[in-house]
């Protein structure tokens, strides 16, 4: 078939929306329980960590919960544990829904779950045992991410053969933020198992490569996947046309293209030039900024997205929110005066946490709200839809008081360790210790996510045999019995 | 944007420029970095218990509250004169009035004055005993250098200064004994005394000020003075070498030979990038990691009581040498647990050896050690 031929032959009719739930229905129900379990385990753990911070000596005598370890296990958690399930199940879901056809392979997507589970299981284990690279933000043994990797391909192997199932005359714009966060998994993941763990190029060498691996995974790799549905749900919802395809591709590629050279601290020992080139790429950061922020705004504009009935536009409003804050800081990187004073604070570690769950978590949190759902054949809906509204409103406020612990507080900290005062371990803690109480909040939004999941796959399982319908049937039975 | 091959490439591409940019680039640098120092000494990899304790400081993730990178901050020059050359006048006018009024500037030109005369009378009397010379003349020119050796003595006898030795280093001359003593000198200098002569030094600039604003007199002093001199960078608004963190700035090499790089994520605990140098005293880093808040310190950081052997203390024991122990002023050393004898075990040791050897007391080629103001506030809790 010549290439004209192929250009003009016709598009594959679209399958239904119910054929395409269907087709991700088991998959991707996994993939998003896997990620309620992981968020609990994440929060929980981080919060038992946090608690060192007000009681040094709190489990001090058993060496594998030291403060390190259990923060190294809490972000493993929450970035591969409940990220990369949440992610890759929402990224399943919409690239079939934009494509319109139903999800390829679903056997690979279940085995490459396992195999992203176990891997996750396996890096907290080795964490626990003091097999850390001693990388902070990846701090996944090798053993785990050879794991993971494979476990990825499985999954990204039917993601693409439903990418190119059917095709379009236009690409919407979550298809390629998804598909970035697809091939830049592998390569961020892989370079760092080669050059960090597998044959660990020398110590000062370890420096960038760690720096670049761990923005490249919260910038590139969640940012993608977080934007992706931003941008899918925000005009779906409100019934609207994304304002603008152009400013969204450059969003994209500028992205793409910064997102690995940003943050990078003024006092890093490294070369200057990589410093002052990572300075000039958060200035140019103000771009991605403008495109994205502006696009959403002028799509939604007069649409009052967090004073929306629509719980998931609401999450959807938020994250975008906390996506434009955790950007302007990124920008505020390019001056040095502000990056020198804040380096070693607490704010970095709080803008990564606001990220974390004001953007990326929220975005999820929203997202699955809509989905899983619509993944049953059934008029069903989540089992007590009030509950779910306290997942937005905890982590939103959670997410809010790690943001205003993290910038207002470290900044006194960051002054105090230019004068030498004294009191310079108080302030350090300070803000920490305020960040407990959003660390409790994100705990119980996890465990109100994590019981509504279950709640939901209860009900909507095994038909009259459901725990569920059980419950209700007993429940029933009972009323009769009293009533007679 | 809607052709799927293109957006797959694009992306390759897109992410290639940051992993040249951020991996490929600086780690190559780096990684070619050489260990020696060019002083003839190089950098060494950590061994034995050292080694093992980066190990354990990995484990344990203590570079979440810990970091091991001094940064840099902005200092000024100092002008340090060593030798100067032999034009007084053109010196003076090179590094001003304001340092020129120095004393030791002037006693420095004084010294030279009657080194240089007093040669120049050996030589007019090496001239009078030389056959077939003009004895006339030769006597004229020794009475002349006579004179002249006098009045540079009876100038530089009437400068009055405390710093003779240092004006004298500054000066790079070499006054013979008999000629030093009737100059007040001291005829034999003690060790001291020379190592002093050579370590003199005669500051020009107030080290607060940048190379654009001395690069004029640098080359004026170089190339017209014939001075010798160097350049000494003063910390200015520098905190961590200010506040006694670190001697200097962390760089690349600082971390050539680490199986793991670890430069830490927040200063919750204090930095470590000079902790072997600030820390000497292994018992009390034993003490310190063992239970920070012993002896009643006020310390945030959780006790690390699995890294030590903990028994029962029977009556009247007395500690073993290489026991933990604190100061107390009623009873002196005691143990850092009371009623109890704890000993490091490996792991201890590995992690104590570890932070010891972590220095940046030495400056490298491209780290140097600035010098840091007396009134600067050079304490930091450990």
């Amino acid at each position: 078939m010549s290439e004209e031929e192929t250009h003009n032959a016709p598009i594959a009719p679209e399958a239904q929306p119910e054929e395409i739930n269907a087709s991700c229905r088991g998959p991707v129900l996994f993939l998003f329980f896997s990620a309620a379990v992981w968020a609990v385990q994440a929060t929980g753990v981080g919060l038992l960590g946090s608690l060192k911070m007000h009681v040094p000596g709190f489990l001090a005598d058993c060496p594998f919960l030291t403060y390190g370890r259990l923060q190294a296990n809490a972000w493993v958690a929450f970035l591969y544990g409940f990220a990369g399930n949440a992610g890759l199940g929402l990224t399943l879901w919409m690239l079939s829904r934009l494509r319109g056809m139903p999800l390829a392979k679903p056997g690979f997507v279940l085995a490459g779950a396992f195999l992203w589970n176990s891997g996750v299981t396996a890096a907290m284990v080795g964490i626990t045992m003091g097999d850390q690279p001693g990388v902070a933000g990846y701090e996944l043994p090798a053993y785990a991410s050879r794991v993971l990797l494979i476990g990825q391909a499985f999954i990204a192997f039917s993601a693409i053969i439903t990418y190119f199932s059917r095709r379009h005359q236009q690409l919407y714009p979550s298809s390629w933020f998804l598909i970035a966060a697809l091939v830049a998994f592998p390569w961020i993941v892989g370079t760092a198992h080669w050059l960090l763990v597998e044959t660990p190029v020398r110590g000062a060498a370890q420096i960038p490569v760690a720096h670049w691996t761990v923005t490249s995974l919260q910038q590139i790799w969640l940012g993608c996947m977080g934007l992706a549905a931003i941008l899918y749900f925000i005009p779906k919802i409100t019934g609207r046309e994304l304002y603008s395809r152009q400013w969204a591709a450059f969003g994209f590629w500028m992205l793409l293209i910064l997102g690995g050279w940003v943050n990078l601290n003024s006092g890093s020992p490294l070369p200057v030039w990589s410093i002052k080139l990572s300075q000039y790429a958060s200035a140019l950061f103000i771009f991605v900024l403008i495109a994205i922020g502006w696009n959403l705004r002028q799509t939604a504009k007069g649409v009052p997205l967090l004073g929306s009935s629509d719980l998931t536009l609401q999450c959807m409003g938020f994250a975008l929110g906390a996506w434009l804050i955790t950007a302007l800081f990124t920008f505020g990187n390019f001056y040095s005066d502000w990056n020198g004073l804040l380096q070693f604070t607490y704010a970095g570690t709080a803008m990564r946490q606001f990220f974390a769950w004001g953007f990326f978590a929220m975005a999820m949190f929203g997202a699955v709200y809509y989905v899983a759902p619509r993944l049953f054949s059934g008029e069903v809906d989540w089992a007590c839809s009030g509950t779910y509204k306290w997942i937005f409103r905890l982590t939103a406020i959670g997410a809010v008081v790690i943001l205003l612990a993290g910038l207002g507080m470290s900044y006194g900290h960051g002054h105090a360790l230019q004068d030498g005062s004294a009191e310079v371990m108080k302030k350090a803690l300070m803000p920490m210790r305020i960040a407990f109480l959003g660390e409790i909040l994100f705990f119980l939004s996890s465990l109100i996510f994590l019981g509504s999941m279950a709640c939901l796959l209860f009900r909507n399982c095994c038909g009259e045999c459901s725990p569920m319908a059980l419950i209700r049937k007993c429940r029933a039975d009972k009323a009769e019995g009293g009533a007679e | 944007m809607n052709k799927s091959p293109w957006i797959f490439l694009g992306v390759l591409f897109a992410m290639s420029l940051s992993w040249w940019g951020m991996v490929f680039g600086p780690a190559s640098q780096v990684n070619a970095a050489k260990a020696d120092l060019g002083d003839g000494t190089s950098l060494r990899p950590r061994s034995g218990l050292a080694q093992q304790g980066e190990q354990i400081y990995r484990e344990n993730g203590c570079y979440y509250c810990h970091t091991r990178t001094a940064t840099g901050g902005t200092f000024g020059y100092e002008i340090q004169i060593t030798q100067f050359g032999a034009d007084e006048d053109l010196t003076r006018k090179i590094i001003g009035e304001k340092f020129a009024a120095n004393k030791i500037f002037e006693k420095a030109f004084a010294f030279k004055a009657v080194a240089g005369a007093n040669d120049a009378k050996k030589a007019a009397s090496e001239a009078l005993k030389a056959e077939g010379a003009d004895v006339e003349a030769a006597e004229a020119a020794l009475e002349q250098a006579a004179e002249a050796l006098t009045d540079a003595k009876a100038a530089a006898n009437a400068i009055k200064i405390e710093e003779t030795l240092t004006a004298l280093g500054v000066s790079g001359v070499t006054i013979e004994g008999d000629l030093a003593g009737e100059l007040g000198l001291p005829i034999e200098m003690s060790d001291a005394d020379k190592a002093e002569v050579a370590n003199a030094t005669f500051a020009v600039s107030m080290g607060i000020e940048q190379w654009d604003e001395i690069k004029d007199t640098v080359r004026a002093l170089k190339d017209r003075a014939g001075a010798q001199f160097k350049l000494l960078p003063v910390a200015d608004e520098w905190p961590d070498v200010v506040n006694g963190v670190a001697r200097r700035q962390s760089v690349s090499r600082d971390f050539l030979f680490d199986a793991h790089a670890m430069p830490g994520v927040m200063r919750v605990g204090p930095c470590l990038s000079n902790v072997g140098a600030r820390q000497t005293d292994l018992n009390a880093l034993y003490a310190k990691i063992y239970n920070s808040q012993a002896g009643g310190q006020s310390s945030h950081m959780p006790p690390y009581k699995y890294l030590f052997n903990v028994r029962a203390a029977e009556e009247d024991e007395k500690l073993p040498a290489d026991a933990v122990t604190i100061f107390s002023a009623e009873d002196g050393m005691i143990s850092v647990e009371a009623g109890f004898v704890v000993t490091p075990t490996t792991k201890a040791r590995a992690l104590a050896a570890y932070l010891q050897s972590l220095r940046n007391d030495k400056g490298l080629p491209e780290a140097p050690l600035p010098a840091v103001r007396e009134n600067s506030n050079s304490e930091e809790g450990e």
